[in-house]
C-alpha cells in the first residue's frame, strides 16, 4: 500500500491516487485521446504498478512519472505518453533555468568583480557598483525569460549548446542594436530629450553639449553604441555661429574704443547686416574677398567719430581676434564633449554611453576648426592626462579630401596618425575601398561609410534602394555561427562541413526574423528619442502610436562568426596565416557565407549582412564548450579564446604588411562590420612616418576599418603617460611600490597639478 | 600618519593603468576584462615592419 510520497524538495506528502488522474486526464484532455474514466483506469494501473515494484516507504515524484509514462503506452494511449514526457521535460527545463537564475543573482549579490568572470562579460560595465548589479541581475532574468518563452525549441537549443550565439539577448524583446545619429537634423528646430525640450543650438559649445546630449538619450533606447556619422559636418555649424557672434561682438568693442562711445552693439549689428546683404555673404571663417572692406564702409557711414581711423588695420585684428576666440572657444567645447562622453551616465549609471564620431572629410574652415580641436583634446586627454575611453573616434580617410599631400585635408590626416600614435584612436575608415566607393558621392556626407561602437557598419539597402546612406540606420540585431564546432563535428569532411553551414546559416536567419517581428510590433512610444524624435529613417512620418515595422526595414539583420582560423587548421591543417591554399579556402567559406546572406536579403527584401563579430564575451565562451566535447586539440582548442572572426591568430608571428593584405579581401565580403589591426612597439608607433605607411598600406589593401594597436600605460601617481615595462621612466618605481623619496621634491616641482604631489610641503 | 609618513609610502599599492583596445574599443584598465579576453591579450604578439 502507498501511502505517501516524497516532493522534489524532500517533503514528505500524502499520496493521493485523485491528483494522478487528474494530470493524466489533462494529458488526454490536451491529445483528444480518452476520458475521465480512462484516466482513472490508467491511474488505478500505475498504483497497482507502484506496490508491486517500489521497496521504500515513501517514492519520489519522479518514480510516479516514469510509471505514469509507461502505463499511458500500455494502455495505447501514445500521443498522451508523448505529450506527458513533453511536459515533464518543459516543466524541468523550467525548474533548472529557476535554479540557475537564482544561482546567477546570487554569484551576481556575492561575489567580487575579480573573482567572478560573469561580471567581467562586459568590461565598460562596473559589476562592483549597485547599478552596475542590478543591470545585471535585470539581464539574467531577462534572459532566463527569453530563452523560456520566446525561442522555438531548435533555437534555444542550438544557443545552449553553443552552435549559435545570440548577442544582446538581455534586449532580446526590448530593442534594436545601433543607430548613425545625425545630428544636423536634430539640432535644426530644436528637439526633446524626452525631458525636456531643447531649443537649437547657437554656439559651439551648445552643438557639443547636445551632441553629448543626443548620444544619452538614445543610449537609453537602444542597447549598442551611439555613433554620429557626420561629426565635422555637424560641429561646423556651431562653429560658423560662434565665429559669426564673435566677429560682431570684437567689431563692437574695438569700434566703442575708437569712437569712445559705449552701447554701440545694435548700430554695429545693423552695420554688419547690411553689409552681409550688399554682399550675399556672412562673416564667416572664410574671408571673402571685398567683405571686410564693405562692413568697413557701413561702419563709417554709421560712426562718423572714426573718420580718420585706418579702418583696414581695424578689420584685420577683427579677424584675427575673431578667429583666436573662436578657435579657443571651440577647443573648449571639444574638451567639454570629450570630458562628458568619459563622465556622463547611462543606463543607470552603470556605464557611460558608447559613443562613436567619425570625421575628416569636411573641407570647411569651420569643420576643419572642429576636426582640428578635437584631436587637440584628444591628444591633451582628461584631468589627468589620462587616455580618454570615449568617443571612440573614427577618421574617414579619402583620396583627393585628406590622403594624398595636395589634399586639403591632408593635415587633418596627419595629425590623426600623430594622435591616434599616442591615444590609440582615431581608428581609420577607408571611403575608397570598392566596396565604400561605389556608395560615395562627392558633396554627401550621408553616402560616406561611417561605423559604430567597435566595427558596425550600415550602407547597403535592398529594402529601399534609393536610401543606401550611412545616416539614420543601424544593426537591428545579430547572432553568430561557432564554425569551429561545425568545421570538428565534420572531422575534415568539407562537404559535411558547408551542409552544416547551411544548415546553421538557415536557422540564425530564422531566428533573427523571429526576433524582428517581436521588435516590429513595437510602437514608436517604445522608444520615445530613437523614434520620437525622428533618429531613425522615415521614423519622423510615423505617429506616436503606430508600429514601427516597415521603418525598421532600413536597419540590418546581421550573421556573424567567429575563428575563422581554428577553423581551417581543424579542416585542411593550417590557418590562412601559414598557407595560400588556406586564406583560399578561408575566402570561400566566408564568400558562401556571404553569398547566402545576399541571397536571403533578395527573398525576403530586408537587409540580411555577414559580420566579423566583435566577440568580447564570445571569446572563450563557444571554445569551454568545446574543450569539453574535444578535449584541447592543438591549434584548435587548446587556447582559452578563439581567434576573432577573420583574423590571423593574435599568437600567431607575422609581418604587419603580411597580416593586412591577407585580412584585406574579408573586409569586402563582411558588409555588416569589420576591423583589422596590427601591433606595434611603443617606439614605433610614436614614429609617425611609420605609423602612416601602415595606414597607407590598410588603404591600398582594400581593408575598410583599421586601426593600429601599441601599448598606452599611465602611472597614476606621478602621471606619466607611454610604454611602462617593470619600472616606471618618470618616477622610478615598480608597480605597487611607493615613489623613491629622494625622488618626490623633485617630481613635486617638476609636476605641480598631479594631485598625489599636491599637500606635500 | 604624519607628513613624513605619507610622503615616503606615496603611491604605495597603487598599480599602474594599462589600456588596451578590446574589440575595437578601449578600456581603461585590464581588471575589468573577462578571462578569455585576457589570456588573448597576453598572447598578443607584435608585428613587424618588414615587407
Amino acid at each position: 500500500m502507498i501511502l505517501s510520497v516524497t516532493k522534489r524538495d524532500g517533503r514528505v506528502v500524502l499520496y493521493d491516487a485523485n491528483k494522478i488522474a487528474a494530470a493524466i486526464l489533462k494529458a488526454m484532455e490536451a491529445t483528444g485521446e480518452g476520458d475521465a474514466s480512462d484516466a482513472a483506469r490508467v491511474a488505478n494501473a500505475v498504483q497497482r504498478t507502484l506496490e508491486k515494484n517500489v521497496t521504500e516507504d515513501a517514492p519520489g515524484i519522479e518514480t510516479i512519472q516514469d510509471t505514469v509514462e509507461a502505463q499511458l503506452m500500455n494502455h495505447g494511449f501514445n500521443a498522451t505518453a508523448k505529450a506527458y514526457i513533453l511536459y515533464r521535460a518543459n516543466r524541468t527545463r523550467a525548474r533548472e533555468a529557476n535554479t540557475s537564475l537564482m544561482h546567477t543573482i546570487d554569484e551576481i549579490t556575492q561575489v567580487d568583480a575579480k573573482a567572478s568572470d560573469l561580471k567581467r562579460d562586459n568590461a565598460n560595465i562596473d559589476g562592483n557598483t549597485a547599478m552596475g548589479s542590478m543591470l545585471q541581475i535585470g539581464a539574467a532574468g531577462a534572459k532566463a525569460y527569453n530563452e523560456m518563452y520566446l525561442l522555438r525549441a531548435e533555437h534555444a537549443k542550438a544557443f545552449r549548446e553553443g552552435y549559435i550565439y545570440i548577442h544582446d539577448f538581455d534586449f532580446y524583446s526590448l530593442t534594436t542594436t545601433c543607430t548613425q545619429i545625425d545630428i544636423l537634423k536634430l539640432f535644426h528646430g530644436g528637439f526633446s530629450t524626452g525631458h525636456g525640450y531643447l531649443r537649437e543650438p547657437q554656439s559651439i559649445q551648445s552643438y557639443a553639449a547636445l551632441a553629448a546630449i543626443a548620444i544619452q538619450s538614445n543610449q537609453n533606447d537602444q542597447h549598442g553604441g551611439q555613433s554620429i556619422p557626420n561629426f565635422d559636418y555637424g560641429m561646423a555649424e556651431g562653429v560658423g555661429k560662434t565665429y559669426h557672434r564673435t566677429y560682431l561682438h570684437t567689431l563692437t568693442d574695438i569700434v566703442e574704443d575708437l569712437a569712445d562711445k559705449e552701447d554701440a552693439i545694435l548700430t554695429v549689428e545693423q552695420a554688419l547686416s547690411e553689409a552681409e546683404r550688399t554682399m550675399g555673404e556672412t562673416a564667416s571663417l572664410e574671408n571673402k574677398p571685398g567683405f571686410d572692406e564693405a562692413v568697413a564702409d557701413e561702419i563709417a557711414a554709421r560712426f562718423p567719430e572714426l573718420a580718420g581711423h585706418d579702418l583696414a588695420a581695424m578689420m584685420s585684428r577683427v579677424r584675427k581676434r575673431s578667429f583666436k576666440l573662436t578657435d579657443h572657444e571651440t577647443f573648449q567645447a571639444m574638451e567639454g564633449f570629450v570630458h562628458n562622453l568619459n563622465t556622463m551616465h547611462s543606463r543607470a549609471g552603470a556605464q557611460t554611453p558608447f559613443s562613436s564620431i567619425n570625421y575628416g572629410t569636411d573641407t570647411s574652415p569651420e569643420g576643419r576648426m572642429a576636426m582640428r580641436n578635437i584631436l587637440k583634446a584628444l591628444d591633451a586627454g582628461l584631468g589627468h592626462g589620462e587616455t580618454c575611453i570615449f568617443p571612440i573616434h573614427i577618421f574617414k580617410v579619402k583620396e583627393g579630401v585628406n590622403y594624398n599631400p595636395e589634399d586639403p585635408n591632408y593635415d587633418l590626416f596627419r595629425l590623426s596618425c600623430k594622435v591616434s600614435a599616442k591615444r590609440l584612436f582615431p581608428n581609420f575608415v577607408f571611403l575608397d575601398a570598392p566596396y565604400n566607393l561605389q556608395y560615395y558621392k562627392p558633396g554627401h556626407p550621408e553616402s560616406e561609410v561611417a561605423t559604430m561602437g567597435c566595427r558596425t557598419r550600415v550602407m547597403g539597402n535592398v529594402y529601399d534602394p534609393d536610401r543606401q546612406i550611412s545616416y539614420s540606420r543601424g544593426n537591428l540585431s545579430f547572432s553568430s555561427i561557432n564554425l569551429v564546432r561545425l568545421a570538428l563535428e565534420s572531422d575534415g569532411n568539407e562537404e559535411l562541413f558547408y551542409d552544416k553551414l547551411d544548415h546553421y546559416l538557415e536557422l540564425v536567419s530564422q531566428q533573427l526574423l523571429d526576433r524582428f517581428e517581436i521588435q516590429a510590433s513595437k510602437h514608436v512610444y517604445n522608444f520615445p528619442f530613437l523614434m520620437g524624435q525622428g533618429i531613425w529613417l522615415d521614423s519622423d512620418k510615423l505617429a506616436l502610436t503606430d508600429t514601427i515595422r516597415e521603418v525598421l526595414k532600413h536597419g540590418t539583420l546581421s550573421i556573424g562568426f567567429i575563428g575563422l582560423a581554428e577553423t581551417l587548421t581543424a579542416l585542411y591543417g593550417k590557418h590562412h596565416g601559414e598557407s595560400e591554399e588556406a586564406q583560399k579556402k578561408g575566402l570561400e567559406i566566408i564568400g558562401h557565407m556571404r553569398d547566402f546572406c545576399d541571397r536571403k536579403s533578395k527573398e525576403m527584401k530586408m537587409n540580411f549582412t555577414l559580420l566579423a563579430t566583435p566577440a568580447e564575451g564570445l571569446s572563450g565562451k563557444f571554445i569551454r564548450q568545446d574543450q569539453q566535447r574535444f578535449g584541447k586539440l592543438k591549434g584548435i582548442t587548446d587556447r582559452e579564446y578563439y581567434t576573432n572572426s577573420f583574423h590571423i591568430p593574435v599568437w600567431f608571428p607575422i609581418s604587419a604588411y603580411e597580416k593586412i593584405r591577407l585580412e584585406g579581401p574579408y573586409h569586402a565580403l563582411c558588409n555588416a562590420g569589420h576591423i583589422s589591426y596590427v601591433e606595434m612597439d611603443g617606439d614605433t608607433a610614436r614614429n609617425v612616418e611609420a605609423f602612416e605607411q601602415v595606414v597607407r598600406w590598410m588603404h591600398d589593401c582594400g581593408v575598410g576599418y583599421g586601426s593600429i594597436n601599441h601599448p598606452v600605460d599611465r602611472d597614476p601617481v606621478c602621471g606619466y603617460v607611454g610604454v611602462i615595462g617593470d619600472v616606471c621612466p618618470r618616477c622610478g618605481r615598480r608597480e605597487g611600490q611607493s615613489i623613491p623619496p629622494e625622488m618626490v621634491a623633485k617630481l613635486k616641482k617638476m609636476y605641480p597639478e598631479m594631485p598625489a604631489f599636491q599637500g606635500i610641503r | 600618519m604624519s607628513e613624513k609618513t605619507l610622503n615616503e609610502k606615496l603611491g604605495q599599492g597603487v598599480g599602474f593603468e594599462r589600456i588596451r583596445r578590446i574589440t575595437g574599443y578601449l578600456v581603461g584598465t585590464m581588471d575589468k576584462w573577462n578571462d578569455a579576453k585576457r589570456s588573448e591579450e597576453r598572447d598578443r604578439v607584435k608585428h613587424s615592419l618588414s615587407m
